[in-house]
């Protein structure tokens, strides 16, 4: 007897343990989702009646060519940055990671202070940087003679998708890099001496053994970063608002006019569940591609 | 088995937990309209922005005098802000806030989701008291649904100074006659062009506001859509006067940066911009935010019109209204602090002449209309103000007029960086505007 009760508790307490946090996950996550996928099959302006109109909002989705130019812009401005950013982030926790390294406090706050400043605040900066007619970056660029004309920074597609990347590179090297530096404090001095003893070069064993020894590291920045791309708001939002032309448009802010300046919540719940799948569907890819099979 | 039943039972427990989560937003609505009693105090909540609060603020010991019962707190937030946080606030069923602030730019697509105070028989009283215009965008189903408080007749500013050094007239009176039409004010600006090497007036080329094309179309009881709420952009109308704009922006007459921005604001400071035709409420972006130090070389004037024949001369830019939130539990004590405000002509000359709010309300006492201006050479520029209004085409904005004003900026971006010809761009606009509003 005193055994079975024994057992039942082993039972039940371990679902106890967790349900805070399940309680919290369905009141919190999924039945917001459940209730978005809901309205996303209804003609909704926030307040008032839902109307039921099934799948019109989707049909209405893939034929808007806003919502495809959204995420062939978050394309445009992943490979902006993405490449750059893992690289140079690399390169720099590399370097934080050596021995001869001096000041690596420092220079490990400096790089990562971008990363929790405001993004609203970075964003004013930005713009007053960048603007055409008296920026400080034209004027600079100016003066040295490096071009006549000043750039449109903000004012032509392929500037503004170039400003805006550049702003998120600006935010999130730091982060990238001290991911990356966990990662590679993970690696045995062991194999950098073995290789120093073959004969192997800084350059190569940073290629041969630093880069593979990191590579799941690289698949989780890749990762998060894809995602991040995809659901960039606050600098298209403040920086181009999205302009012009829509060539700063992303999925989210695309989601956010629909919802909160059209009113037309179903279509933006559409959206929403749209945007989902496919970060799912990149998120599974990108780890079925990085998987190692040993 | 027993591990199931288990789960069972808290799968039970959340679906539960969810249920009462799902429906407690309905039960609240049951109380929502108690009616407070004479002698308690009753709080009232208004959601506005800063410089609109500045004028209520004017009047707020009069108003605790006469309804010492009354106490209000101002919540201030931007005003695209504040559309979304009361659509979200309204959709709960909130009984917060009472009052809200609301751009006439944006009024009838709030009136459209239904969640304010029906104030038709409320309002009766100040029918006619208001410019006609204002009430048509606070209207569904002939239901009014907000009182109006200022507008923001169109005028042009001028800076007299580069107007001189071009050789034009610098009083206002010559200056309207001068220039009487958009084809007069295109001469002029390739004069002060030549001459002074200033712009005629800011807008963006892939940004703009619209603002000035918006006035030109309203002058002219043109609008993105017609009377019958048909899509009306791919109107020849309409691009004549969007083809007189792009003709600015070609020839190189326009100060590339949008309107009401810093990089605009900084070149008004320069004397890089030689006109601003806006709403009235310009004089105090002007005047204390831009370019404070340039007293006496901005005048005002009537704004030009598309042709000496036609019968309005204004049009009108912004200017805003309150409204009750349907859930308010203090409808009687709300609209009693409305009809102080703006109902009453002491409240609105006050908020005029204080605050740079010029009134809805057609001021029977002309008196404080004459007043002069410091800073504008002394002119008493609030009566060019209310000869614009006086003689403004009344024209409602419309449910649809945000996304429309979002379209109408990637036209002239389509027209300045593709080379796309105004008629296909606003044909496209028109179409893209008809799907998605499912208009005609």
């Amino acid at each position: 007897m005193k055994a079975s009760k024994l057992n039942k508790q082993m039972l039940v307490a371990p679902y106890i343990y967790i349900s805070p946090y399940f309680i919290l996950f369905f009141v919190f996550s999924l039945y917001p989702i459940l209730y978005s996928i809901y309205i996303s099959l209804t003609d909704w302006n926030g307040s008032g009646e839902k109307l039921f109109i099934g799948f019109e909002n989707y049909i209405q989705l893939f034929s808007d060519n806003d919502f495809w130019l959204s995420l062939w812009n978050s394309t445009l401005i992943f490979l902006m940055y993405v490449p750059i950013m893992l690289f140079v982030g690399l390169i720099l926790a590399s370097m934080l990671n050596s021995n001869w390294m001096v000041g690596k406090g420092f220079f490990r706050m400096a790089l990562f202070v971008p990363n929790f400043v405001s993004v609203v605040a970075v964003s004013f900066v930005f713009i007053l940087l960048l603007n055409t007619q008296d920026g400080l970056v034209n004027s600079v660029l100016r003066s040295i003679g490096l071009i006549d004309n000043p750039i449109p920074w903000l004012e032509s597609p392929w500037w503004a998708r170039f400003s805006v990347a550049m702003m998120v590179l600006y935010r999130w090297l730091g982060y990238n890099m001290l991911l990356l530096l966990t990662g590679l404090q993970n690696i045995s001095k062991d194999l950098y001496e073995a290789a120093y003893v073959d004969g192997a070069t800084k350059i190569k064993s940073f290629f041969f053994i630093t880069i593979p020894l990191v590579k799941k590291m690289l698949l989780f920045c890749t990762v998060l970063s894809t995602i991040g791309t995809f659901s960039l708001f606050t600098e298209p939002f403040i920086l181009t608002q999205g302009g012009p032309l829509n060539s700063t448009l992303t999925p989210v802010l695309m989601l956010y006019r629909e919802s909160f300046q059209n009113f037309n919540f179903g279509y933006a719940s559409s959206i929403a569940v749209c945007f989902f799948i496919l970060m799912m569907v990149i998120s599974l890819l990108q780890m079925r591609i990085f998987d190692d099979k040993e | 088995m027993k591990r199931k039943r288990i789960l069972y039972v808290l799968i039970t427990c959340l679906l539960v937990s969810l249920l009462t989560a799902a429906c407690s937003s309905d039960n609240k609505k049951a109380d929502s309209k108690d009616p407070a009693t004479g002698n308690e105090k009753v709080k009232l909540v208004v959601w506005i922005w800063e410089t609109a609060k500045d004028g209520l603020d004017l009047n707020m010991d009069a108003f605790k005098a006469k309804y010492p019962n009354i106490e209000v707190e101002f919540q201030t937030m931007k005003s695209t802000d504040l559309y979304s946080k009361y659509l979200i606030t309204s959709s709960t069923g909130d009984a917060v806030p009472d009052i809200i602030t609301v751009e006439s730019t944006n009024m009838s697509q709030i009136v459209q989701i239904d969640s304010l105070l029906d104030i038709t028989d409320r309002v009766a009283p100040y029918k006619d008291k208001m410019s006609a215009y204002k009430w048509e965008d606070a209207t569904k189903d002939d239901k009014v649904y907000a009182m109006p408080w200022d507008s923001g007749p169109v005028v042009m500013f001028y800076r007299n100074d580069l107007f001189a050094q071009a050789g034009l007239p610098t009083d206002p009176a010559d200056v309207a006659q001068e220039i009487q039409t958009w084809d007069d004010y295109y001469e002029a600006a390739k004069l002060i062009k030549d001459k002074t090497g200033a712009m005629m007036y800011g807008d963006s080329k892939t940004n703009s506001s619209n603002r000035m094309f918006e006035s030109m179309m309203w002058q002219r009881g043109l609008w993105y859509f017609d009377d019958e709420g048909n899509v009306a952009v791919d109107s020849p109308e309409i691009k004549e006067s969007a083809d007189f704009l792009i003709k600015m922006q070609n020839e190189g007459l326009v100060f590339d940066a949008r309107a009401n921005t810093d990089p605009w604001g900084n070149a008004i400071r320069d004397g890089k911009i030689a006109t601003v035709v806006g709403g009235s409420w310009h004089d105090a972006i002007i005047e204390n935010q831009y370019s404070p130090a340039d007293k006496g070389k901005w005048s005002v004037t009537l704004m030009p019109k598309w042709s000496k024949d036609d019968k309005y001369t204004g049009a009108n830019q912004g200017g805003a209204n309150l409204a009750i939130n349907k859930n308010s539990k203090h409808p009687e004590e709300a609209w009693q602090f409305i009809e102080f405000m703006l109902g009453s002509e002491e409240s609105q000359v006050k908020m005029m002449t204080e605050a740079g709010l010029f009134p809805a309300m057609l001021l029977s006492d002309n008196a404080s209309l004459e007043d002069p201006s410091e800073y504008f050479n002394k002119e008493p520029i609030r009566k060019v103000y209310a000869e614009s209004l006086a003689n403004t085409y009344p024209l409602a904005y419309t449910s649809d007029f945000p996304m429309a004003n979002k379209l109408m900026t990637d036209v002239w971006a389509k027209v300045f960086l593709n080379k796309v010809s105004s008629e296909k761009a606003l044909k496209d606009m028109a179409d893209e505007l008809r799907s998605k509003t499912k208009r005609n």
